[in-house]
């Protein structure tokens, strides 16, 4: 083979440029995090965004000198939400030291949750996952960092009783894409119904939810004060479509947290003002942590992804949750400086935050060792054409109920393991 | 029961079904001219609406430009597809040739959301969301304006079997080979007909894309297309304009009669039901040609 000067230097070159790389990053405090994802069949709806800001927050952290003197380093890739291959990638990552595992897919984290209690491995279930992991002693190592499906319902219900002063001899229709995901908040809408007095109507439509043409008719007969639909991606817009074809009042109608700024473009933004959802970070640029990101990150270059999608409601709920883990990681490091980095070291940290905002951006997160919900607050957000307006300051509602239901659910898992 | 809703939700079907049927044409029209059942007609269905969303959204073309140009690029694929893939498997058993198609429908279901995105897109036709009321009932007018369309094109291809190019394309369905032996271009039929299943899987996909958005789950079309083609018949397309109908009525009087009293979920279970008690009891369908051969 001939080689001429130009390839050897330019070889001599990169091979350089390598090993400076390799020692650089070797000299580093390192935390690798794990983010098997799906990008590409049933999540897709949510995965780009929440990678984006995910990336580009642990981007700001890391150019700054990472947290408590640890970068984050993040391994994301494709699952497909397809079972078997989120094991496999969950595997390689154990191997390769993640200590942190973020899956994003509800089928996919309930797979894991034996695996990550066994290896010790913190897996983060971001507004998703099984409800009942918020009990942090049955699930030392589930992590939904984020208000459950459950208390998301009950923040609904209780703004819909602050709404109408009395739910008493209300109607109330949920409207749910019929999978377990859709049916996870009916016992906590059933156990309020039976408290507060309103009738609750159910109507179930079959997944993906791209027609509904038969639900919605039966929906406006009943002639609903309260709509709620609980569904992701294309049967949220067309949920939200048949409603608004179907003239009901937009400001009556809600969603759990799934839904953005993106399926308001495919409905048409005026078409559906003043739809209602629950929020569980701030939207939008004004956050201090947003502003810093699209300076220091988006500006210089760096983002991992459209500057159009910066700020979105699913952009943001990725900031959200890279925040929460580096707050985890500087609380452990606060605790052991020197590590080792290992689940447990992390797992520590995590379970030790407290009235954590993400400069303002969140309620104030607290994660206790019982508690891995981290309090259940929330807000209430109005679509007024361009955003979702806050119309609540962060609260929770009916927390003892959702308890109670969470109890329940955990102590099963701990007797049968299911 | 409320007759009023029991109303609602017939119309509603219906006029849903008809928009099924805008798929399952380009089913019949495959298997009419070339005995293959094609199962990448809700993929195509999918890329046409993607196609005409890109050439409106992307490149800014008005909807009068936008969707003929769809069409036409669409058409042009249906072609190619012909030429370059099912022309190779002439004489390959038919399982090869089914799986071809199979193929082809996952190729562009990961491929189309995989170039344009995988987010829900809107693809506004202009048509005014606001309610109309008949009596008690709502007429959505979504799936009015779809439905018509939806029926004035599947007999436009009533019509077309009835022209020239239509009566070459029905030789070639009876029998290829004497239909080169008369000169007529078997090859060249058999694309044309690829070439109008893309063109009104597309328009399907244009309709469709309008009510719920574009993205992948477009491509599940084909289902209850595959229900209304083999009710009404595989080789019949006014077979299936009444099948269309039939199905989108079912399925909506199940989901607003059964569903309340079983807790929901049988709206796709009546076009499996369809499908299977079809080929069990007349498995040529509504009005399909019974094929009798000497053994």
């Amino acid at each position: 083979m001939n080689v001429d000067r130009r390839t050897f230097i330019a070889s001599t070159a990169a091979t350089m440029l390598t090993g400076t790389t390799v020692t650089t990053w070797a000299q580093d405090r390192i935390v690798k995090i794990g983010m098997p994802m799906d990008f590409t069949r049933v999540y897709t709806f949510v995965t780009a965004e929440y990678a984006q800001g995910h990336r580009d927050y642990l981007t700001l952290i890391n150019d700054r000198g990472g947290a408590g003197g640890y970068k984050i380093l993040a391994d994301i890739t494709d699952h497909g939400n397809d079972i078997p291959r989120a094991i496999e990638a969950y595997e390689r990552m154990k191997r390769e030291g993640a200590v942190l595992i973020d899956p994003l897919s509800t089928p996919v984290a309930r797979a894991l949750v034996p695996r990550a209690l066994e290896d010790k491995i913190n897996m983060v279930t971001t507004l998703s996952g099984r409800s009942d992991a918020a009990d942090g002693e049955a699930f030392p190592y589930v992590m939904p960092l984020s208000p459950n499906y459950w208390t998301q319902a009950g923040l609904l219900i209780d703004y819909f009783r602050q709404q109408d002063k009395d739910l008493r001899g209300k109607k109330i229709v949920l409207v749910h894409i019929d999978t377990p995901f859709g049916k996870e908040p009916i016992p906590i809408f059933q156990a309020l119904a039976g408290k507060l007095g309103y009738s609750l109507q159910t109507f179930p439509y079959a997944p993906p939810g791209n027609d509904q043409a038969a639900i919605w008719p039966q929906v406006r007969r009943a002639q609903p004060d309260w709509i709620i639909f609980w569904g992701a991606g294309v049967g949220q817009t067309v949920a939200l479509s048949e409603a608004v074809r179907n003239g009901l009042k937009m400001d009556r109608i809600s969603s759990s947290v799934w839904l953005s700024e993106s399926d308001m473009d495919v409905v048409g933004k005026d078409a559906c003002k003043g739809v209602i959802k629950f929020e569980a970070a701030a939207g939008g640029r004004d956050p201090k942590v947003i502003q810093q990101i699209l300076s220091e990150v988006v500006g210089k270059g760096k983002g991992a992804g459209q500057e159009a999608k910066v700020g979105t409601s699913y952009y943001n709920i990725g900031v959200m949750m890279a925040a929460i883990a580096a707050e985890g990681v500087r609380k452990a490091a606060e605790k052991a400086p020197n590590g080792p980095v290992t689940g447990p070291w992390l797992n520590a940290g995590i379970r030790s935050i407290s009235d954590f905002t993400a400069e303002g951006m969140l309620p104030g997160i607290t994660v206790t060792s019982q508690d891995h919900q981290g309090g259940g607050k929330g807000r209430i957000a109005r679509w007024d054409g361009a955003k979702f307006a806050p119309q609540t300051d962060w609260f929770t509602a009916n927390q003892d109920l959702v308890w109670s239901e969470i109890k329940k659910y955990s102590e099963e898992f701990k007797k049968s393991g299911k | 029961m409320d007759l009023w809703l029991i109303g609602e939700l017939a119309i509603t079907g219906a006029l849903v079904g008809l928009m099924y049927a805008l798929v399952a044409v380009g089913i019949v029209l495959v298997y009419k001219t070339s005995s293959v059942a094609n199962f990448a007609q809700g993929a195509i269905a999918m890329t046409g609406s993607y196609v005409a969303w890109a050439f409106a959204t992307l490149m800014g073309a008005p909807l009068w430009v936008a969707i003929p140009l769809a069409l036409v690029t669409m058409f042009g694929l249906g072609f190619v597809i012909e030429r370059a893939v099912l022309r190779h498997m002439v004489g390959q058993p038919i399982i090869m040739i089914i799986m071809v198609t199979f193929g082809m429908e996952i190729f562009l279901r990961g491929m189309m959301p995989g170039f344009f995105g995988v987010a829900v897109k809107r693809l506004d036709l202009g048509i005014p969301q606001a309610p109309m009321f008949l009596g008690e009932m709502l007429i959505n007018r979504a799936y009015l304006i779809g439905g018509i369309t939806s029926a004035v094109l599947i007999v436009g291809t009533i019509v077309l079997f009835n022209s020239r190019a239509g009566i070459i394309m029905r030789a070639v369905s009876d029998d290829q080979g004497a239909s080169w032996s008369v000169g007529i271009r078997v090859e060249r039929a058999i694309a044309i007909a690829w070439g109008l299943a893309a063109g009104t899987a597309t328009a399907a996909g244009i309709l469709w894309g309008s009510t719920q958005g574009v993205d992948w789950s477009l491509s599940l079309l084909l289902m209850k297309a595959l229900a209304i083609a083999i009710l009404g018949g595989l080789d019949s397309i006014p077979g299936v304009l009444l099948a269309g109908v039939i199905v989108g009525v079912c399925e909506s009087l199940a989901t607003g009669i059964v569903d309340p009293l079983v807790g929901g979920g049988t709206r796709d279970i009546v076009a499996s039901l369809i499908i299977l008690m079809t080929l069990l009891v007349r498995p040529y369908g509504l009005f399909g040609r019974e094929q009798i051969e000497r053994v």
